[in-house]
């Protein structure tokens, strides 16, 4: 990383008072931050360990009594967590399967193809990010429930997650965004080869939109992962749900340690996801933030 | 890209070409036909709603029976439940609280880091690690943490030799105790992009201040914070938004309690939908919160497109 | 969808086959049993979870016996842990994702009949043979204007439940437990001097569950919900004051509740596992929950009568029927009930195979028939069977019948979301007045009821 030229001067930083300075804010961020958001983790972590009687101690331990995993084991089971993790996954592979199908060649569409209306439409599409899902809760539920048209209840299916995850607007809008700035003049030597816009599509613009498009996975899974209050209406069924909506309704029957085991469970997925993909989640971060 | 204009060879160039209107009529089916995917899923799970937001709220139905439509009776009903106006006094509130301390720490925190030359993927990854929890697993763990016996906040608390507060179970504390969890969770993306925007301002400028004599805190006022002007804006509304809609946190932590002091207007909608089962009260309450948001969206979108440019 | 087309196909074949015979005109009395060449497959609500194998176990056996009792019928549970999510229930009945045979809370009863979320089984009725012998106190749960809308699976009325252990340990005779609110109050103040977090009286304040127990509470001092007519409320008087009064003294003045509130069933049921509460209100069955999914041990606990014993509440859990279902599946469902949920010796209260399978026999639930001969065979196959130490709900046994049962009001759930309020204030505000409290939370529940029209 390139060191440009910040607030406090390079300069100032050299001097005695100022490495004292920089020193003691450095240390004193680095163990505020552990504490604030690493040792409520370890809290968690450690949580889980304890017996229900160890974890009603006041004041309480830092460390566990014993190490002991039964806590873990007992919120897999009995909680069938295992199920909840495999849905939640369906769930987001495939919302993540349609977004691609569905967002890309919409944006490819809007972004290269250019037909009549095209701007109507890209605006009617991003006009809905002014409505947030909250707001429409309700009739996007009853929707689910009785599908206009064709009169099918798509409660208890993961199309109700897969479909809805798809209509995101703000996904055209990044992947539109990043298929203008290919050059014309490499979809038209494709084009006067003879490709197909499918083709062209496939082969040229998908290559060199990896960037983006690891972006947009990468947010329709953790988008989906994260959700709450979506999959908590249209997936009633207990065996359907999410590994969140399940462990909200289900920890509050079990021991506090098996509670607490649950709670730890639930985030391995997204945190691993974290550690793996951590460049590209804060690129896309940023990247969505800045413009979006 | 150079390698894209010796694609073209010659030889394909001189190949008959379809008349114009036809490829123009041949370009737009093609066109359609990508995008008939996206205009079926909006149409059912964006623009349909919305529509149907304003007909539910005029409307009563049972789900048994046929609609009826009953003209602003659920908003008459609505507007006489006591707790309505202090559902937009809570959701007000909570969104105030929830920008005082979710909006300015961010920002002072990312104008730390970016001063920072040690531990910074460190401190990056750490602060934006709580994000990464799924929501329900931070309210929970904090419904944990804030137990004003054995909790973790009342035992640092104690530790400290303060007294304990009863965080979730009293009407002055509750609502800040959902702020203190929904800013956990949600601190670390906006120091990323603040941070980000942060080191987009020209070094330059900082030099040129400093030679004028500006002290530290002068040249935050008269650089950092015009230099970022735009997203700061950008993040404002984007919060207020976020904010607004809140859920999770109620729902989850204290079920709108102590004595309806945490009743957002989302849940106050849905519990006239689904504890109630009024959905013609819930669609009045999605319209009015609708049309607020869309007011704060609309100037969030002139911004955004502003800052675009 | 696919069972839907089928069930369509057969109420037309039933049709055909019921114009063939000429019909039975007769008013709607549809007394014919099931035709056992009809096929028929219905799906049930609460199946026990993987989590509850022995439960599972043995309603695996059943459906299995009874299907081979009658091959026409599939019965294909729908398991749920716990079987109501009271936060999903609406929006679950309002989605129509109801089994065919779906289960409830007393509690909501009496709203679903009235939103025409339920199916009226008074003509398929005779299907039950056990029918006629229900206590009518309970069968009135499921009845409105003189129609059958459900059966019952479990009832229960609520008891003082408390913590032998903590008892001894406080000084205090565990054969004794408190039979005044008064005495309540003593004896919490002596549990919580225990000290290390230890809490003398728990009581529920959020998720609906203040008002239930608001409701419990002012049934044992001998005052009402709502007037008799139904029409308005009843709950701001010297009695519901006296129930506040009481729980404000023990939280302030004696501080024996402990600090944390607005909990639920499942907080203190986790108190009292982990051997940090003396009492609670609660249904003999809690005594289960403590023992399989807090791991508590059932010689801790006991069980007295409600104190005051004016009054007490009376819930439970049962079955309706979904309103898309056809006769066939009603008739079928009837059957299924009938065999499973109130047969004595069979199904769930065949106590001797619950205890042969490990599962706690002799809490003093459900009592589905009352005092006739079925109910003195249920109560007699209960006792022969008994694991437990059965003498630790006696003095709650014994007071059964003397003290009255009431039903939960109408529009309950309304009700029990304002008194919610009401008692979470009297449990986390000091200053609270409970005057004021009762007299606006009166003003919220008339317009409520008003507005219900019921």
């Amino acid at each position: 990383m390139n060191e440009t030229r910040t607030l406090v001067s390079p300069h100032t930083l050299g001097t005695r008072r100022g490495k004292a300075i920089y020193w003691t804010t450095l240390v004193s961020i680095v163990v505020i931050f552990t504490f604030v958001f690493v040792f409520p983790l370890y809290w968690m972590v450690t949580g889980a360990m304890k017996s229900p009687d160890e974890l009603a101690d006041v004041p309480p331990g830092v460390f566990p009594r014993h190490f002991d995993l039964s806590g873990y084991r007992e919120a897999w089971r009995q909680l069938d967590l295992g199920l909840y993790l495999r849905n939640t996954l369906v769930y987001a592979l495939g919302a993540w399967l349609f977004t691609m199908g569905v967002d890309v060649t919409a944006a490819y569409a809007l972004s290269k193809l250019r037909p009549m209306f095209g701007r109507a439409v890209l605006g009617l599409m991003l006009a809905t990010l002014m409505i947030p899902p909250m707001v429409i809760l309700l009739p996007a539920y009853l929707t689910v429930k009785d599908l206009p048209l064709f009169h099918v209840n798509l409660l208890n299916t993961p199309w109700a997650i897969w479909l809805p995850a798809a209509a995101n607007a703000f996904n055209i809008f990044l992947l539109k965004r990043f298929f203008d700035s290919i050059p014309t003049e490499l979809l038209q030597a494709a084009e006067v080869e003879g490709a197909s816009p499918a083709r062209i599509l496939w082969s040229v613009v998908l290559p060199v939109s990896r960037p983006i498009l690891g972006v947009v996975s990468i947010f329709t899974i953790v988008n989906v992962w994260r959700d709450f209050v979506w999959p908590l209406l249209v997936l009633p069924d207990s065996q359907r749900r999410t590994i969140s909506v399940a462990i909200s309704s289900l920890a509050v029957q079990v021991p506090q340690n098996v509670l607490i085991g649950s709670l730890v469970i639930a985030s391995v997925p997204t945190i691993v996801v974290f550690f793996v993909f951590q460049r590209h989640i804060m690129a896309g971060l940023t990247a969505g933030g800045l413009k979006g | 890209m150079t390698t894209a204009r010796t694609l073209v060879r010659p030889a394909a160039r001189s190949r008959r070409r379809p008349s114009r209107a036809r490829r123009t009529v041949k370009r737009n089916l093609t066109a359609y036909g990508f995008l008939c995917g996206a205009l079926i899923c909006f149409a059912f799970f964006s623009w349909y709603p919305i529509v149907r937001e304003v007909l539910l709220s005029f409307q009563k139905t049972n789900f048994v029976g046929e609609a009826r439509w009953v003209g602003f009776d659920n908003f008459r009903t609505v507007f006489a439940d006591p707790g309505f106006v202090d559902a937009w006094v809570n959701t007000a509130e909570f969104t105030l609280l929830a920008l005082v301390v979710g909006y300015v720490v961010p920002f002072a925190v990312a104008i730390v880091l970016n001063e920072l030359k040690h531990a910074r993927a460190y401190l990056r990854f750490v602060v934006y690690l709580p994000v990464m929890l799924p929501p329900a697993v931070a309210v929970l763990l904090f419904k944990w943490f804030y137990d004003p016996g054995p909790g973790l906040f009342n035992q640092i608390l104690h530790a400290a030799h303060l007294p304990g507060l009863s965080w979730l179970d009293s009407t002055s504390t509750a609502l800040v105790s959902l702020v203190i969890v929904s800013t956990w969770m949600n601190l670390g993306s906006g120091t990323l992009i603040y941070l980000a925007a942060l080191q987009t301002i020209p070094g330059e400028l900082y030099e040129a201040a400093e030679l004028d004599g500006a002290g530290l805190f002068r040249r935050i006022r008269h650089i950092t914070i015009p230099q970022t002007r735009l997203i700061l804006l950008v993040m404002l509304l984007l919060q207020i938004i976020a904010t607004m809609q809140v859920f999770i946190e109620p729902y989850l932590l204290t079920g709108g309690g102590p004595e309806g002091s945490t009743v957002t207007v989302a849940y106050l909608m849905y519990q006239y939908a689904f504890n109630f089962t009024n959905f013609g009260g819930g669609g009045a309450l999605g319209l009015m919160l609708m049309l607020v948001l869309m007011v704060f969206s609309a100037v969030y979108l002139r911004v955004s497109r502003e800052e675009a440019r | 969808m696919r069972s839907r087309i089928l069930a369509t196909a057969l109420a037309a074949a039933l049709g055909a086959t019921v114009a063939g015979c000429g019909g039975n005109g007769s008013g709607g009395k549809d007394t014919a049993p099931l035709d056992a060449g009809t096929k028929v497959s219905i799906t049930v609500g609460c199946m026990p979870a993987k989590s509850q194998a022995a439960q599972r176990k043995e309603w695996l056996e059943d459906v299995a016996a009874f299907q081979k009792l009658h091959p026409n019928i599939t019965v294909e549970g729908k398991d749920a842990f716990p079987c109501i999510d009271p936060n999903t229930f609406q929006a679950k009945l309002a989605g129509g994702q109801m089994e065919d045979v779906y289960y409830v809370y007393f509690t909501d009863v009496r709203g679903i009949i009235a939103n025409g979320q339920a199916a009226d089984i008074t003509p398929y009725i005779g299907q039950s043979k056990e029918y006629p012998n229900l206590d009518p106190a309970v069968e009135k749960v499921f009845k409105n204007g003189g129609k059958v809308y459900g059966l019952p699976r479990q009832n229960y009325s609520m008891g003082l439940f408390y913590n032998r252990t903590l008892f001894k340990k406080a000084g205090l005779d565990p054969e004794r437990p408190p039979t005044t609110w008064a005495e309540v109050r003593e004896d919490a103040k002596k549990i919580s001097a225990l000290g290390d977090g230890t809490v003398g009286y728990a009581e529920f304040s959020a998720k609906n569950q203040g008002g239930w127990h608001f409701a419990t509470s002012i049934y044992s001092q001998g005052g009402d919900m709502v007037t008799a007519d139904g029409k308005k409320t009843a709950f701001n008087s010297p009695q519901g004051k006296a129930v506040l009064q009481n729980l404000k003294d023990m939280r302030w003045t004696d501080d024996s509740m402990g600090s944390k509130q607005l909990l639920v069933d499942a907080d203190v049921q986790r108190m009292m596992a982990a051997g940090k509460l003396g009492m609670y209100l609660g249904a003999p069955d809690n005594a289960t929950a403590l023992v399989d999914q807090f791991k508590g041990k059932y010689e801790d606990y006991g069980m007295a009568p409600i104190p005051g014993s004016a009054g007490t509440l009376m819930g439970g859990d049962g079955y309706l029927f979904s309103p898309k279902a056809s006769p066939e599946k009603i008739k079928a469902g009837l059957m299924w009930l009938d065999y499973a949920m109130l047969t004595p010796g069979q199904g769930q209260l065949n106590y001797a195979r619950a205890a042969k399978d490990g599962r706690p026999v002799g809490i003093p639930q459900p009592k589905l028939f009352g005092q006739n001969a079925v109910g003195q065979q249920d109560r007699q196959l209960r006792a022969d069977a008994a694991n437990l130490p059965v003498a630790n709900f006696k003095p709650y046994e014994d007071a059964y019948g003397k003290v009255p049962g009431k039903l939960e009001p109408p529009q309950a759930q309304q009700l029990y979301t304002i008194l919610d309020s009401v008692v979470q204030a009297v449990l986390t505000r000091r200053d609270a007045n409970i005057d004021q409290l009762l007299a606006d939370a009166q003003k919220k529940a008339d317009a409520a009821l008003a507005r219900s029209g019921s």
